[in-house]
Parts: C-alpha cells; structure tokens; sequence
C-alpha cells in the first residue's frame, strides 16, 4: 500500500506540472491577448503605447519563461491576479469552488442514491429490470441544456413554483434549496444512469458467483445476501466511478451551471481560460486535475482492499 | 437480444431518415438552407409538416438533413476514438516498460482533465493554424471529430490495454508465442476475438457521447456553421427564441435523445450478448 | 415504503414549492435588474466595458455625459465649458503650436460616500495617474494632450491642450478619482496600482462612490449590490436597494424575468432584439418595452486589398443586392433604422440629403456584367479567367442574431451571384486576430460603438491600416487609403465652428456612401424591458448608460 503511494505520488506531480505546462501553452496559443482587447476598446492606442502596454503587462516575454515565472510564484504559494475578475485568482476560485461542490455534491449524491438503488431494484427484481432499463436510458440520452431549459419552462415559467435559476439574496437555508432544486435535477438525471447500470451490472454478476448459490443453499435470507454480500462485493467498479465524479465535483458543470446562471467552476474554467486569463485557468485546472488524480488514486487503494485479487501490477 | 435489435432498428431509421433527406425535400418543394423571411416560425402545415424556423426554413428538411451532420460526427468521432484507443492500447500491452508507462500517464492526465473547458479551447483555435480547411460542413465535422477524439481515445486504449494483457497473461497464448508465433497471428488468433465485444460497446457508447458532444459544442456557438444544419446548432439557434417557438427545440432535441439512446441500446444489447456467451 | 414514512419529507418539499417567490417584486424598495455581461474592475479608467459603465453610471458622477437628447451635459460640473461661455479658450502651446486650455467648475454639493467632498485635488491625482504611463488608464492620447494641470481653489480645474479639439468641453473618461484613498497605493506602487486600487480591493468602501447609489456589495461574476449614498446630496433616489444579476446565456435571462426573479432586463447589454420583439407579442401586458435606436452601427467591414472587392463596382453591387428594408421589417420589426453611412440619423452632422443605398438586384446584376463577371453554369459569376466570384462571409460565432443576418445575406448575394462562405469565429479569435491583424479575405459583419460626432480617423485614416510595424495599431480593417479623406480627418477636430465642420461631415459621408469600404447595414437598437411600475428612464442610445440619470427613475 505504502510503495503504492510512493510509487504514484510523484507521477501524479509531474503528470501536474507537464499539465500546466501545456495549459499554459495552449491558452497563450489563442489569439486575442488582453492588450489586443484593449486596441478594440481605445482605439487612439499608438504603437507605440501598445509596445509599453505589453512589456508592462510582461507580454513581451516568451511564453514559456511567463509560465516558469509562474510557476515559481506558486511554488512561494503566490497563485497571481485573475484579470478576468480583477481579484487575487484564489479569491475568485472559493465562491466558484463552492458553488460547485454545492451543487455537484447535491446532486451526485442524489445521483449515486437513487442510481445504486435503482440498480439493485434491476438486479435482484428481474420484474423491475425493464422499467429501470428505460428510466436510465431516456435519463442519459437528454441533451443537459435542453432538459434544463424544459424544466425551467414547466416549474419556473409556467408554473412559478421555483425560481429560474441564479442565486438567492437572503441566505436562509430554505431558500438555498429552493434555487438548487431544479438545476440539481437537471444533473442528477444525466448522472444517475450510470450508477444505475453499473450497479446492476455488478451485482447480477455476483450474485451469479457460486459462493452466493452456497449462501442461498445455506438458507440465508435474501435481505442479507443482498446487502452484506453482493453489495460489497458489486462496489468494487463503483468505486472509480466515484473517483472520477470526485473530480466533477470540483470541476462543476460548465452548461448546468450556464442555463441556470450559477456560479461555478466550469463556468470559472471556460471563462478564464476562454478570456486569456492564465493565472486563473491554471490554478482551477491544477485543483481538478490534482483532485481527480488523488481521487483516482484513493479508488485504487480502496479496490485493493476490497479485493485483494488486484495484486501486484501496479 | 431486443435491446440490440431496438436500437439498431432507431440507428437504422435514423440512417434512412438521414440519406432520403434529399428526396424529402425535394419533395416538400423546400431548400434546407435557404433562408425565406416570408415564412418565418410558422407552424405546421402541408408545405412544412413540421413548420419552419426563424428564418423561415423547413424544420423537418433540416431535421433531415441535420441528422446527415449529427451521425457522421457520432460514427466518425467513435471510429477515430476507438482507433486510436485500439491502437495505443495493443502497443502499450504489446511492448511494455515505458511506451506503457507513457501512453498511460498521457491517459491518466487527460482523464484527470476537466473535458468541457479544454474542447472549448480546442474549438475556438483557427483550424487554418493547424493546416485543416476553414468553412464549409465537411470541414466543422472534421475539426470537431479531431476534437472529440483526442479525449475520446483514452478510454478505449485502456480498455484494450487491460483485455490484450490479459489475453497475453494466459498460458496458451505464452505457450504460443514462446514456440515463435508470428505477432500478427497471435493477434489475429488470440487478442482480436477477445477485443471485438468490449470495443463494440466502446464504439457504440462513443456514437453516443460524441452526438451529445456536438450539440453542447453548438450550445456554445463552437459547433456546426451555419447554414448547414445539424441537431445541436438547431437546438442552439432555437434557444433564444425557447420561450416564444418551443417546438423548434423540441424535435431536434427529440432528435438527439433517439440516436443516443439507439447507440446506447445497442451498447446493451451487445454488452448483455457477450455476457451470455 | 409508506405513505406516512413518505409525509415528512413531501411537508418540505411543499413548503420550498410554497414559500414566496422573491419578497423584491412586492415590496417596491428594491429594484433587480438583470444584465448579460459580467464585470471585472471596478476601476473608471483601467479597461473599458459595457457592464462596468452602466453600474458606474449609479455610483459616481463624471464631469460630463451625453444625455438622452445627444447633446453634451454636465454632470458633475456647473456649466459646460465651450468657447462661448469662455470655459474653452484658444491659446499657443509653448512650443508654438496652436493649443487651447478648458476648465471645469465642479458642483459644490459633491460628496465621496464617505462624507469628503469632491475636488480639484481628485482631478489632480486622475491627471497625475493618466499621465504617468505605467498606471495603464485607458485614453492615452487624451493624457499625451493634456499637458499641464492647473487649479485656482478646491472647485476649480484647468487642463491644458497641446492642440485643437471641438470637443475639448466633453471630460469623457477624464473623472474625479478619490485621492484621499487612492493616491497613497498609486504613489506606492505605479506599475502595481491595477491590481491594488481599492476599487476592487476594497471595492465596498463607500468613499470610492460620489454618485446617488454605491456598491455595498460584490458577488464575483454573479453581480453586484447597490445601496443609497448616505452623503449624496441631489435628488434622492426611488429605490432603498439596487440589485444587478449577472446572466450571460440570453434564454436564462428571459426565464429569470419572466419568473419574476428580475424586475427589468438593461437594454445597454440585455436581450437581443428579436428576442425582445418575441417577448413584447407575448408578454405586452406584463412589461413596457421600449427600442431605442443608438450609436452602434452594424456593418460589413470589406478587405480593399481583396482583387474582387477593390473594384468599386463589385462593393457598390454587393450593397445593392441586400435588401435591408426587408431583413429589418422581418427580422427586427422595423426597429433599426437602414444606415446611409456610419453616422447615425439623430447625430447632429447627419447629411439627410444622402440617402441609403436601395434594394436594386437588377442594377447590381449590370454593375457586375460591367466589371466582367458573368452567371456560370451553377449560378455563381465567373470573369473572363474562369475565377468564382466567391467571398468569405464573418461573424462572431454564438451571436445567434448576427449569425441569423449572416445567413439572409448569403442568400440574397447567392441570388445575384456571389457566392459567400460562412466562416464564424469566437470572438476572442475574431476580434483578436482576424480583423485586428487583417487576416480576413472577405466580408466581416461586426459593429462599431462611438459617441455623437465622433471623427472616424482610427477606421478611416491611412496611418490606421493595422501592420506588424505598427503593432497592429489602428482600426482601418478594410484598408480604406484616400489623401483627401486624410486631410479631412486631420482638418475636421480642429474645426472649433460647427457650422464650418458641417460641410466637411457632409464630404466625408458623400465619400464613404461611395466608396463603401464597409457596406453600412443598420444602426442597432437597444430593446430596454422595464415592469409596468416602473417610469422615468430615459435610454439614451450613446456611450452614456441611462443609469446616470437614475434619480429620476420612479415608482408609478
């Protein structure tokens, strides 16, 4: 376990630090630099302002010795100036990292809930299969957006039971949720399809597993076999399911979070990196990519516990 | 067994609707492209069964015509993924030491990388500046396939890297490749009839991702120019009008969640078969 | 599971359906406006952006503006200064170049919110700042021009001008920083001062705001909260609290309207036009509209250097082969008037005696036989070397309204025999590199925003054709070169007389009308979406945003 993470520890930092490395090179290869913006805006700008605008702006230097300057700046813990929002990058990543978590979080958790159970309805109630089959696939073939703007017409529009979307003034609890409700939906439906299916997936092959046939023979009940046999054994492949949603997570939902005008860090991330602004594009690409690497990380730590199976090969 | 055969019989439907598009229109008496400002949102009628856009075309002409766009994208996309995951999956199980560790690394890091921000990025680049030539459909399908698979090949590598090694791992097949049996024979022989089922799915799973793909790509004003049609920029278009002409958007919408679930169906069923087997 | 294990939680699941919607909509103190664009700084003078100017427009006062009528005010000054009333006075620079001086009076009652007034000492330090390059303040050639800062007591201030200027009176950006705060940072840091200033460090310190309202609160991105300025000395405000939301994607902002969540939608950068002429048909009874046509001009910038389009006569035929009355009435209701040239109808210099190109496909099929270009077998017009006459056609991708225009146009160029390729970029591309570094072939369909009587010299003047040896400086996108229209534009600013200027507006128009080194399309309206409680805003269609004017903004 220990030579695991000593083995994958530095991979993970320096798959990090190639990342930032071609992040950075990819954004400054967009055109449409800040100083390119401003010749739009004043267009009394003389080249000779624009020479002085860029070397002010440090635009003159490559682009690679921006990206060490950068990057040394992060190693001393100073993350530089989002452009974009006029803030320290790190003073723009909270509210947008929470807003996430609050709504990934909300709904990934209703989507695992609902999803696992649904599966296992499939798996152990062959009369129940169908019924799943068809919830889950029409959930995951809906284009998000388009189901976001339909449930928005149906309960905020026409029926004015929620709002449209956007964030509450008062922070009372109730009303936090009455904003969440719709666009939790819109991703919970797109994301429980898949726990649905794998869990059923899983299960039906282990409750095939001849120990399962020992246990029924045994007269075990199903209730038992169900839930302290077959489930662990089924959360294995859910496992990096999981780990991969810990990285949705932190790295939002870019059209939910468009269509119902929240907040968020795939707002965040399309935004900046969309609008040159360096310092914020990579200090949220790093936390997602940081994330969903530990994550994936701890997902195969657990399935090695779970199921001493997976050896050595590492 | 009737999963695959429902879902290959909408993919089919979807496919003849797609290739009789011409025909349908010339029949209707309407261009799919050209705008006519006299007919604008209209609603259904005998000239337009399915009535016509804010620019006064023929909706179902450009359903049609937009499924030509929609499913080239999805096979194409699913075909470049798969072959380019197939292929860096064999030479990674195939050789070993650090071609493996590399090419799993890359996988590991684009895995870890937030998709949606990243295709945005690759969207908006002039495809000039990548020597790929601007304008026209033909051109947007290829540059949003290339897009879509180089994050699209990752899981597909993966898949056939750990179903080659472990083909590779059995004692037959060391056997025979100890007694000095060619590569390509073993391949053929051994890795190829083990890979088949998983990469199907793979496949079909990828025609399914990549339509949803293109029509968030086109949410974003990054898909499929106009005028041609395709079922995301349609959604697209009727987006900002939602409120006032609601059936624009619903049938190209309608549209997308057919073929996805059709590829998705025949996922299952080929999944569900090869579990029986 | 049983109904009465199921209960509990229907209880709240009824009660969040239940519970009121937005307390703001009845109460009438608050006011929530919705916008399409987010803000970055809050600073005045670094970066210049729709959004930020119209929530400055409730937070501070500038010297002058252009009220709703077009003509010059003040706002945070007694009198506008002109020739006439002695404020502006010609004068010789000490080099020996004719220059002139402008002063500026301000108000008594100005106030920073937190109780400190508003003076000289505040211009002083935003003419200090602007001059010193490092700062990074937008407007550089006003500050290159102003070359000496006087000031004969706290409400007194005197610039004056190494040049002539007719509209030396208007400040424009040129507006009372707070030096009480800011100038210590400034002083401390220049090259840094853009990312210390307290405007965003700070940004709800109440001394940064002298006008009726002052941000108390930032959510970044999502918006901002105003509340009334206690030291705010005009006339007092309708509302207790301002709301602005941020919503970027045009569907939601029609959502949260029509739920209820925002009382009106900011017609300086809210919905797009056919959406609010969609809206109106529906919803007439629950908001007022109103379009107001403004100093935004759309067009098709044309690349002169392009073989096809030097010839005049092709430009002059692909102008008349747009029938704009038509694409106005049916797209945009006949709300946006059909352009002659770049100047608006309402602005002063209009020459009414031009009028716009008309619809005249048959005249525009002989212009194109004319200069060789005859039908081929698939419709599209070959000349005599067998070359298609086939054009790039651009826009910016994801603006749904330009890219529906774009489409119509193709269509009616197709009709007359030119073939156009649609070729959208994202803006960032678009603006960024394509038109700023010339790498467009065709026709690029974008706007320009200016102010009433604003000299065209960056898109019109030779020395502002955008090169690599000029780094890229310069809006002259098509590449427009013509010596007379240079010594128009050099001679015009400095032209005092209006009466004088009029006749050289007048050449100027004639000039582009003809030779079309962008096709004019329509000059944009601006559909403002207010509740029918709502009176007194007054849009005003220029750089100004109608929130300047928001004391008079009622509850019926």
């Amino acid at each position: 376990m220990l030579r695991m993470i000593a083995w994958r520890l530095p991979q993970i930092v320096a798959t990090l630090v190639i990342l930032s490395l071609a992040a950075w090179l990819a954004i400054g290869a967009m055109p449409g630099d800040p100083i390119s913006l401003a010749m739009m805006a004043d267009p009394r700008l003389g080249p000779a302002d624009i020479e002085r605008m860029r070397a002010l702006h440090g635009l003159d230097q490559p682009l690679i010795a921006r990206w060490w300057a950068w990057a040394s700046g992060v190693l001393h813990g100073e993350f530089g100036y989002s452009r974009l929002f006029a803030r320290p990058a790190a003073e723009v990543l909270w509210p947008a990292l929470r807003g996430s978590l609050a709504l990934l979080g909300a709904a990934l958790a209703i989507a695992a809930t609902l999803g696992i159970a649904a599966g296992m309805l499939a798996a152990l109630r062959p009369r129940w299969r169908a019924p799943v089959d068809a919830v889950a696939l029409v959930s995951q073939a809906l284009p998000s957006f388009w189901l976001g703007i339909l449930l928005i017409i149906l309960f905020a529009v026409t029926l004015g039971w929620l709002p449209a979307g956007g964030t509450p003034d008062s922070g009372s609890a109730v009303e936090a949720a009455r904003f969440l409700i719709l666009p939790v939906a819109t991703l919970a439906i797109a994301h429980l399809a898949a726990y649905a299916r794998h869990t059923a997936a899983a299960m039906a092959e282990v409750l095939r597993a001849p120990w399962i046939t020992a246990a029924r023979a045994r007269g075990a009940p199903e209730s038992r076999i169900a839930f302290r046999h077959a489930l662990p054994n089924a959360a294995v492949p859910l496992l990096s399911i999981l780990a991969l949603d810990a990285g949705a997570l932190v790295s939002g939902a870019l059209i939910t979070e468009t269509v119902f005008a929240r907040p968020g860090m795939g707002k965040l991330l399309t935004d900046a990196v969309m609008g040159n602004d360096h310092n914020l594009a990579l200090l949220a690409l790093l936390l997602v990519a940081g994330t969903t690497l530990l994550a994936t990380l701890a997902a195969d730590l657990a399935q090695r516990a779970l199921d001493p199976r997976l050896g050595r090969d590492g | 067994m009737t999963r695959l055969r429902l879902g290959l019989a909408i993919l089919i439907l979807l496919a003849a609707a797609a290739v009789a598009a011409p025909w349908v229109a010339a029949w209707l008496g309407v261009d799919p492209e050209v705008p006519d400002l006299l007919t604008r949102q209209s609603g259904p009628s005998a000239a337009h069964p399915l009535g016509t856009d804010e620019l006064g075309r023929d909706i179902l002409a450009r359903l049609l015509f937009g499924a030509r766009v929609s499913l080239a994208v999805g096979l194409a996309a699913a075909l470049a993924s798969t072959t380019i995951g197939l292929a860096a999956g064999l030479l990674a199980a195939w050789l070993g030491g650090w071609v493996d560790a590399v090419l799993m690394r890359l996988a590991d890091g684009l895995l870890a990388l937030p998709a949606l921000p990243l295709l945005v990025l690759l969207a908006a680049m002039d495809p000039a500046t990548i020597g790929l030539p601007r304008g026209g459909a033909l051109a947007d399908v290829l540059r949003i396939v290339l897009i879509l698979a180089i994050f699209g090949w990752v899981g597909v590598a993966r898949l056939s890297r750990a179903a080659a090694i472990s083909v590779l791992a059995r004692d037959h097949v060391r056997a025979a490749r100890a007694l000095g049996v060619g590569e390509a024979r073993l391949l053929r022989r051994h890795v190829a009839p083990a890979l088949a089922a998983p990469l199907t799915v793979a496949g079909s799973l990828a025609v399914a991702g990549a339509i949803l793909a293109e029509s968030t790509l086109s949410f974003l004003g990054l898909g499929i120019q106009p005028p041609a049609s395709s079922w995301g920029n349609m959604l697209a278009n009727a987006q900002d009008l939602v409120f006032s002409a609601p059936m624009a958007a619903l049938w190209p919408g309608l549209a997308i969640a057919a073929a996805v679930a059709g590829a998705m169906l025949v996922a299952d069923g080929l999944r569900r078969e090869d579990a029986l087997r | 599971m049983t109904v009465a294990k199921l209960s509990p939680r229907l209880a709240v699941l009824a009660l969040l359906l239940a519970a009121p919607l937005q307390a703001a909509a009845q109460t009438r103190d608050t006011l929530t406006i919705g916008m399409a664009q987010a803000t970055g700084t809050f600073h005045p003078n670094i970066e210049s952006m729709l959004a930020k100017s119209y929530i400055l427009g409730f937070t501070r006062r500038p010297l002058t503006a252009h009220g709703p009528d077009w003509r010059p005010v003040c706002l945070g000054c007694d009198s506008f200064p002109t020739l006439e009333n002695g404020q502006v006075a010609r004068e010789t620079t000490p080099d020996g170049k004719p220059g002139m001086h402008v002063t500026w009076r301000l108000r008594e009652d100005l106030r920073w919110g937190d109780g400190r007034p508003v003076t000289a000492e505040d211009l002083r330090f935003a003419w200090e700042a602007g001059r010193a390059f490092e700062t990074g303040f937008g407007g550089a050639e006003f500050y290159r021009s102003a070359y000496e800062f006087l000031s004969d007591g706290p409400r007194s201030v005197t610039l004056r001008f190494d040049k002539l200027s007719f509209d030396a009176g208007s400040a424009g950006n040129f507006e009372p920083l707070p030096a009480h705060i800011d100038r210590a940072i400034w002083e401390a840091d220049r090259r840094n001062y853009r990312s210390r200033t307290a405007y965003d460090t700070d940004t709800a310190n109440p001394g940064l705001w002298n006008g009726p309202y002052r941000i108390a609160a930032v959510q970044p991105g999502a918006g901002v909260t105003l509340e009334r300025n206690e030291s705010w000395a005009g006339p007092a405000p309708a509302f207790r609290r301002i709301n602005i939301r941020v919503v970027e994607n045009s569907a939601a902002l029609e959502a949260q309207l029509l739920a209820g969540q925002l009382d009106m939608i900011a017609g300086e950068l809210g919905l797009s036009l056919d959406q609010a002429i969609a809206l109106e048909r529906r919803s007439r009874n629950r908001f007022r509209f109103e379009y107001r046509t403004g100093l935004v001009w759309e067009h098709l910038d044309l690349r002169l250097d392009n073989p096809i389009l030097s010839d005049v006569r092709i430009r002059q035929a692909l102008m008349l082969a747009i029938d704009r009355p038509r694409i106005v009435q049916s797209l945009f209701d006949g709300r946006q008037p059909i352009a002659a040239t770049a100047i608006h109808p309402d602005d002063p210099m209009i020459d009414k005696a031009l009028a716009p190109w008309p619809f005249d496909p048959a005249r525009a099929a002989t212009l194109l036989e004319e200069a060789g270009w005859r039908p081929g077998p698939d419709g599209i017009r070959r000349n005599a070397e067998g070359t298609r006459l086939a054009l790039d056609l651009q826009t910016t991708a994801g603006n749904r309204s330009r890219e529906t225009v774009l489409q119509v146009i193709q269509g009616m160029w197709r009709a007359t025999g030119v073939e156009a390729r649609i070729a959208n970029q994202p803006p960032r591309v678009l603006f960024g590199e394509t038109l700023s570094q010339r790498r467009f072939q065709g026709a690029v369909l974008f706007a320009w925003i200016s102010s009433p009587e604003n000299v065209p010299r960056s898109t019109l003047h030779s020395d502002e054709i955008p090169t690599a040896a000029r780094n890229w400086s310069g809006q002259n996108y098509p590449g427009y070169s013509n010596p007379e229209m240079d010594a128009l534009l050099e001679a015009l600013p400095q032209e005092l007389d209006a009466e004088k200027r009029r006749p050289m507006w007048s050449r100027l128009q004639a000039m582009t009308h003809r030779d079309l080194p962008a096709i004019p399309l329509w000059h944009r309206a601006e559909p403002h979406v207010w509740p029918q409680w709502l009176d007194g805003i007054r849009p005003t269609g220029n750089m100004s945003p109608s929130s300047l004017w928001v004391t008079d903004w009622r509850v019926r």
